[in-house]
């Protein structure tokens, strides 16, 4: 390294010339094989990016995700809206694809290049969240805070790391790709930067069905089974959107309670245990997901029928997230969960788990009584929360004039 | 948070018995078990691969086994199978003779005829002679024995805690927590008998709203924190009487507690799960940089466990000696971070010291780890 830095420069500019050659060819190559797999679904080519709801909340969770949250910088209300508005017209633009302008001779490339030359919608979403921390001081929003957001709480068996704890935005991007997401994340905070910085990010995936129904975690039980129909659009007007809510300010119609949790797994513990205390931890069966006290996947566990918790465990995991009586039936919530991998710990463990995200109305009825219910379930000797926050995912955008938190900063 | 206290989660077990028809389903046998017998239907019976579907068509939730008929041994089980449920039972059989035993929740134990298998390979799965709370008994026995012979010291050691604090002599005070603090890691075992009181005595500040600044925060952890983070040594005064207060609170309880058999064997790993998680990751560290102290007492307490099942795992264990060696090579590892009175702290280590302490404690881990499912508690009657 004893070149002065002029020469390595330009050398590098040359590398990355031949890289980027290389890159593109070798999408090129994927993107092909891609398309000639005849056998999969058809799918529209984007997810419509207007309407009353943003997308990436109840449709169906694609195989690659980053979760990023942020703090802003804008030094006033002027600037937020400013910074919102800039995240709306990005992510109008990724979500439809499309060819970036090309400024010649005068400027960096304004798009990464990653996706090549033309931008493809992808199925690419990004989901918009604030945080309480954004209604203090500094924009004077003090009085149209959502009722339920608060920094989220410290549960009995957290152990949450400051550092990726909350946060005054949070941005989901999800693909079917982890290019695409890499590039949406990398275009938006390019961007905007200045006017936020991020404060933590944590990537995630879900695997296909293995080897059908619902995908499962990084624990090998199928996760999520119990989820309402997300294709219900009554059910979820029951569950996951605000409506015209008592005590809540008007904006927040068509926007909904976002909760995202980091949580390890101590896989390698998890590993040395039998498959019978595992399936007793849960409820459920592993091989294919049954509760314990049924045969399929979607069998409805018998509670009633089952006082003492002879086959489902009083204190398994499904049993105390939702003991289906009437009165638990309000805290049902929707889950969209992802696996995270974030490398290895201090003792060479790794460092994998949930990238639990979930939509809800109302926090304390929803996520919080489902969370009280499992302080000290079994299970939490094998799960450590560690970060996360809670958010309100903003109304959606309505159409190419509205943008982000408009009814908000209004 | 709290430190591990893996309670065997057994499920309630309920009601009455079981019987049998049988049906090949493409290679697959199909029983169906209720009140009027244990699978009694099992015909042409076939050595190698096998699937039962066991088909519970009864009231009662049921364990269902199969075993050697002679001894008792079981080949393969079923826990928990609920009314109307059907689960799949995948076991390899060899040559030789099987029933099936069901054991449905509060009644007797109701065996199925014997059938003999005559083809396929000679050998197939390996059974174990089951262990019930009779059998456990003697290790209980024995490790309560050695929990509370350890009491005295530990009593002894808190007081010294209590007074070196009161005295106002920090270095004294700063020596005088260690040897109590290893006195209660070398009892690892009993985390879970210990109740509430392990949190109060032991608990680290995670999960706690304010952290090391909240009042729930006590116990050893406290102490250290205050010691070496230049609290004043009066502030500590509460605490380390709590301490004392907490563990002779424990001494008068134990005695009457009763020891869950099923804790032994779970905690013949859990101890070192924990140490890993928390000590060995220097986690647990707030201040005093002992945790390889502690990894060191918890192996000593691990100990403790296998050489009360000993006897137990002897004839059903192949792994028992590997399981020794292995601890015996991290126990080396640590002591060799023990010089002139001091431990290393684990942030001082070099990368490939710690690598070889880490993966001893993983391979110690994973040769312990078949104790909680082959000594499990299982129903005799």
């Amino acid at each position: 390294m004893s070149e002065s830095r002029w020469p390595r420069r330009q050398l590098l500019t040359g590398a990355i010339g031949v890289g980027a050659g290389a890159v593109a060819g070798v999408g090129a190559t994927l993107g092909s094989q891609r398309y000639a797999h005849a056998d999969e679904p058809a799918q529209p080519d984007h997810v419509e990016f207007h309407g009353a709801h943003q997308a990436g909340i109840v449709d169906a969770a694609p195989a690659r995700s980053t979760f990023v949250s942020f703090d802003v910088l804008a030094a006033d209300r002027a600037q937020l809206t400013e910074l919102l508005t800039t995240i709306t017209r990005r992510a109008r633009f990724l979500t439809a694809g499309g060819t970036p302008p090309n400024p010649g001779i005068t400027a960096p490339p304004d798009d990464s290049g990653i996706l090549g030359p033309q931008v493809p919608a992808d199925r690419l979403t990004v989901t918009v969240g604030v945080g309480a921390s954004l209604f203090d001081h500094r924009y004077g929003l003090g009085d149209r805070r959502p009722t339920h957001l608060r920094p989220m709480r410290t549960f009995p068996n957290d152990d949450l790391d400051p550092a990726w704890c909350h946060g005054d935005l949070s941005v989901q991007f999800c693909a079917p790709n982890p290019d695409t997401v890499i590039h949406a994340l990398r275009d938006v905070t390019r961007a905007t930067r200045g006017a936020m910085q991020i404060r933590w990010k944590l990537d995630g995936f879900v695997p296909p069905p293995r080897p059908s129904g619902t995908p499962r975690n990084l624990m090998g039980f199928k996760d999520g089974t119990a989820n309402p129909d997300a294709a219900d659009a009554h059910r979820m007007d029951q569950v996951v959107w605000l409506g015209r809510e008592a005590g809540e300010p008007a904006w927040t119609r068509g926007g909904s309670y976002q909760v995202v949790r980091l949580i390890r797994m101590r896989l390698e513990f998890w590993d040395r245990i039998s498959t019978a205390e595992q399936e007793l931890l849960f409820g459920r069966r592993r091989d294919n997901g049954a509760p314990l006290d049924g045969t399929h996947e979607h069998d409805a566990p018998q509670y009633a029928k089952d006082p003492v918790g002879s086959a489902i465990p009083l204190t398994s995991h499904i049993r105390r997230a939702n003991p289906r009586t009437a009165k638990t039936a309000s805290s049902i919530l929707l889950r969209r969960p992802y696996n995270y991998d974030r490398g290895v710990d201090a003792v060479g463990d790794l460092d994998m788990g949930q990238l639990f995200v979930c939509y809800q109305r109302d926090l304390a009825a929803q996520f919080e009584a489902v969370q009280t219910r499992l302080i000290d379930e079994p299970l939490v000797d094998y799960i450590t929360p560690f970060g996360g926050g809670y958010f309100f995912a903003l109304p959606g955008v309505r159409d190419d004039h509205d943008h982000y938190g408009s009814a908000l900063l209004a | 948070m709290r430190r591990a206290r893996r309670t065997a989660v057994i499920a309630a077990t309920a009601l009455l018995a079981l019987a049998g028809c049988t049906g090949h389903d493409g290679g697959e046998v199909a029983l169906t078990v209720s009140r009027s017998g244990c699978a009694t239907e099992w015909h042409d019976p076939h050595g190698g691969e096998q699937t039962f579907r066991v088909h519970n068509v009864g009231i009662n939730t049921t364990e269902v086994e199969l075993v050697d008929p002679a001894n008792g041994a079981v080949y393969a089980e079923l826990e928990n199978l609920g009314p109307g449920a059907t689960r799949p039972m995948q076991v390899t059989l060899g040559r030789g003779r099987y029933a099936f035993r069901c054991l449905p929740e509060d009644t007797d134990a109701v065996t199925g005829p014997t059938v003999t298998v005559t083809d396929g390979p000679k050998r197939g799965a390996p059974a174990i002679v089951p262990v019930d709370e009779q059998v456990l008994r003697g290790p209980v026995d024995t490790y309560r024995s050695s929990v509370q012979h350890a009491f005295p010291t530990l009593r002894r050691d808190v007081r010294r805690l209590a007074a070196a604090v009161r005295s106002g002599d920090r270095a004294a005070a700063r020596r005088a927590w260690l040897p109590a603090h290893l006195d209660y890691e070398r009892l690892g075992a009993a985390y879970g008998t210990f109740g509430d009181l392990a949190d109060a005595i032991d608990r680290l500040p995670a999960g706690l709203p304010k952290g090391v600044h909240d009042p729930g925060f006590t116990g050893f952890h406290r102490i250290e924190y205050g010691l070496w983070h230049g609290e004043s040594l009066p502030a500590l005064r509460k605490p380390a009487d709590a301490l004392s207060a907490d563990v002779a609170k424990l001494v008068t309880q134990f005695r009457t507690e009763r020891v869950d058999p099923n804790d032994l064997p779970l905690r013949a790993h859990e101890i070192l799960e924990m140490t890993l998680q928390f000590e060995l990751t220097g986690e647990a560290d707030q201040g005093s940089g002992t945790t390889l102290a502690t990894a060191r007492a918890n192996v000593d307490g691990t100990v403790a466990v296998l050489d009360a099942l000993r006897p137990v795992l002897r004839s059903r264990f192949r792994g028992l000696s590997a399981a020794d060696a292995a601890l015996h090579k991290l126990r080396t590892l640590l002591d060799a971070q023990y010089r002139h009175g001091t431990w290393t702290p684990v942030d001082d280590l070099s990368a490939p010291q710690r690598r070889a302490i880490d993966g001893a404690a993983g391979e110690a881990l994973e040769r312990l780890a078949p104790i909680a499912a082959l000594a499990q508690v299982r129903r005799a009657q």
